[in-house]
């Protein structure tokens, strides 16, 4: 296989622990997925099969007491070349280059993800100043630029508005500008639209592809919405207890499941019920 | 014959806000219209499903119905059980003690809409002791033959909420709404932050509740999928205003307001290869743009 070919980031073996005064709780055990560039792996399980601890791990920001314990996250950066994000010092310059450059993540919550006492145009602008040698104007300038390209109207104007002068729809476009103001070789998105309603949803899902497209870049997506699996997948991996238990194609998982827990989730689908009577 | 009357009869509901602003110079009142001229009945029985996104009023219609709210204007008419109509809309606070536990909420997150503090025993007997139902032993057990129905363990009782997951948590919200047997139960987004799966064990068991107790439930939802399978009849709203009324087949299959039909267009189908519509923002803009 030419170095081209072989996908942007493949994860091996990936165990995650978390040390509570409990005891050992292995949230992440043993999991092995690969993503190539342009194509999205949709993570789907119930809230604590391990999908957002999985995420953070490629971030390495899984937070205390949890700890990556086992594996392999092979990235192979174009900027960068290879680089094991699981083993990387916590200190190295380039995990930092990892946090937001060549990784970056949409989170669920729009609300909690924004500093509320900073202009959304400076969180935006704080990004590039982070990763990029540009000087404070053109940062300004990049991220106007960048506000406009997620379809935000008078992007100038809303560049000094707080987020609390934004609608839920318009500060998830915040977000994802600031995810992917960086040019990120890997997105991470945490149930992007959990939080939105469905015209708004249909809307930034829609934006999402377009730039995914634009960039080239890969998508690992958690999801619980098998709606939003569906329309934004290529491929589906579905945790159980910090398990993969099924992996494939889109059409494969979702119209040919495998594995009984798979076919419970899709059961579970209100579409899929007989009318509760 | 005559059809038996309503047991809500919600007539021309207005609810405006006020919000002051205080500017340099000059102050001015703005005033939010969150509800405009609402108008339904709800039939002895049935689930009547209130959709809509943020912001559109179905919460404030539920709120003015709880009388959490008073209303700005209309008629809110309930029908007791022994078959007087009341005007919830123009009591006082006092006039609607007696008559709150024909009305009862169950509201969106069971993390917060239970006091931490207080173990299931005392959240779900609450209700009987503030309305001077029962005490002592007689309460204990009206508290466990409640919690058996909502399928919870009544051995657990002296435990407190953070023991429960979010499903149990919310069967702890059911039980402590119906203790008192109301006549119509509001559900406000009650199963919105539910895993799919015990979303759908938490309808099932408010059907079979429903059934069982003879319940009318409002439902308020922003989730077509789950009113499409839970309720008999739907009412739209958008921007305060209610756009759309119809049986639930006629919603889904037949819709006849451009605003529900971009709400149903809007919604991710879980098969592949059913695209999703990609021209929600365009059509939102138009209808925006087109007087109604």
């Amino acid at each position: 296989m030419t170095p081209a070919s072989l996908p942007l980031i493949e994860v091996s073996n990936l165990r995650v622990s978390f040390f509570e005064a409990e005891g050992v709780i292995g949230a992440v055990q043993n999991i092995s997925f690969s993503i190539p560039r342009g194509r999205t792996l949709a993570l789907v399980g119930e809230s604590g099969a391990g999908k957002s601890v999985t995420a953070k791990s490629l971030l390495r920001i899984v937070p205390s007491p949890g700890r990556i314990v086992g594996g392999r996250i092979l990235l192979r950066s174009r900027r960068e070349g290879d680089i094991d994000v699981a083993s990387l010092d916590e200190n190295s310059g380039l995990l930092y280059r990892v946090r937001g450059g060549l990784v970056s993540m949409i989170f669920q919550e729009p609300m909690t993800a924004l500093s509320p006492v900073h202009s959304v145009g400076s969180q935006v602008a704080e990004a590039i100043l982070t990763h990029q040698d540009v000087s404070p104007a053109a940062a300004r300038r990049l991220t106007i630029d960048m506000l406009a390209k997620v379809g935000i109207a008078n992007a100038a104007d809303r560049y000094e508005q707080f987020p609390h002068e934004l609608s839920g729809g318009l500060r998830q476009r915040v977000i994802i500008a600031m995810a992917l103001v960086c040019q990120p070789e890997l997105l991470i998105a945490d149930e992007p639209t959990t939080a939105l309603d469905v015209t708004t949803q249909a809307q930034i899902l829609g934006l999402i592809k377009n730039l995914q497209r634009e960039l080239g870049c890969a998508v690992l997506l958690i999801a619980h919405d098998f709606g939003v699996v569906a329309q934004m997948a290529d491929d589906v991996a579905v945790m159980h207890r910090g398990e993969i238990v099924e992996r494939g194609p889109v059409r494969q998982v979702l119209k040919n499941p495998q594995h009984a827990h798979t076919r419970a989730l899709l059961e579970a689908l209100p579409s899929r019920r007989a009318r509760v009577v | 014959m005559k059809p038996p009357p309503p047991l809500l009869s919600v007539r021309g509901l207005t609810k405006h806000f006020t919000a002051a602003r205080t500017g340099f110079r000059r102050r001015s009142v703005e005033v939010v219209r969150a509800v405009e001229d609402v108008s339904f009945d709800l039939v002895a029985g049935e689930a009547f499903g209130l959709v809509g996104e943020s912001g559109c009023g179905k919460t404030t219609v539920a709120r003015c119905i709880l009388r959490a709210q008073a209303p700005t204007a209309g008629e809110i008419l309930f029908q007791l059980p022994d078959g007087r109509v009341v005007d919830l809309a123009r009591l006082t606070e006092r006039e609607l003690k007696p008559l709150r536990p024909h009305v009862q909420l169950v509201f969106q997150d069971p993390f917060s809409s239970l006091n931490p503090r207080m173990t299931v025993r005392d959240l779900v007997g609450e209700p009987l002791v503030i309305h001077g139902r029962a005490r002592g032993a007689q309460l204990d057990e009206g508290v466990c033959d409640m919690l058996r129905s909502v399928g919870l363990d009544p051995a657990q009782r002296s435990r407190y909420p953070h023991a429960f997951s979010g499903g149990q948590r919310q069967r702890i919200a059911v039980a402590r709404a119906l203790i008192l047997r109301p006549s119509l139960l509001v559900c406000d987004e009650a199963t919105s932050g539910l895993d799919m799966s015990v979303q759908a064990q938490l309808l099932e068991l408010l059907k079979e509740l429903q059934r069982e107790l003879r319940l009318t439930i409002l439902f308020v939802a922003h989730n077509l999928d789950v009113v499409r399978n839970f309720c008999d009849r739907v009412a739209v709203m958008r921007h305060g205003r209610m756009v759309e009324l119809a049986t639930t087949p006629e919603i889904f299959s037949a819709p006849r307001h451009p605003y529900t039909r971009l709400l149903l267009s809007s919604m991710l189908s879980p098969d592949p290869d059913v695209p999703m519509n990609l021209n929600v923002g365009d059509e939102l803009a138009k209808l925006d743009s087109t007087p109604a």
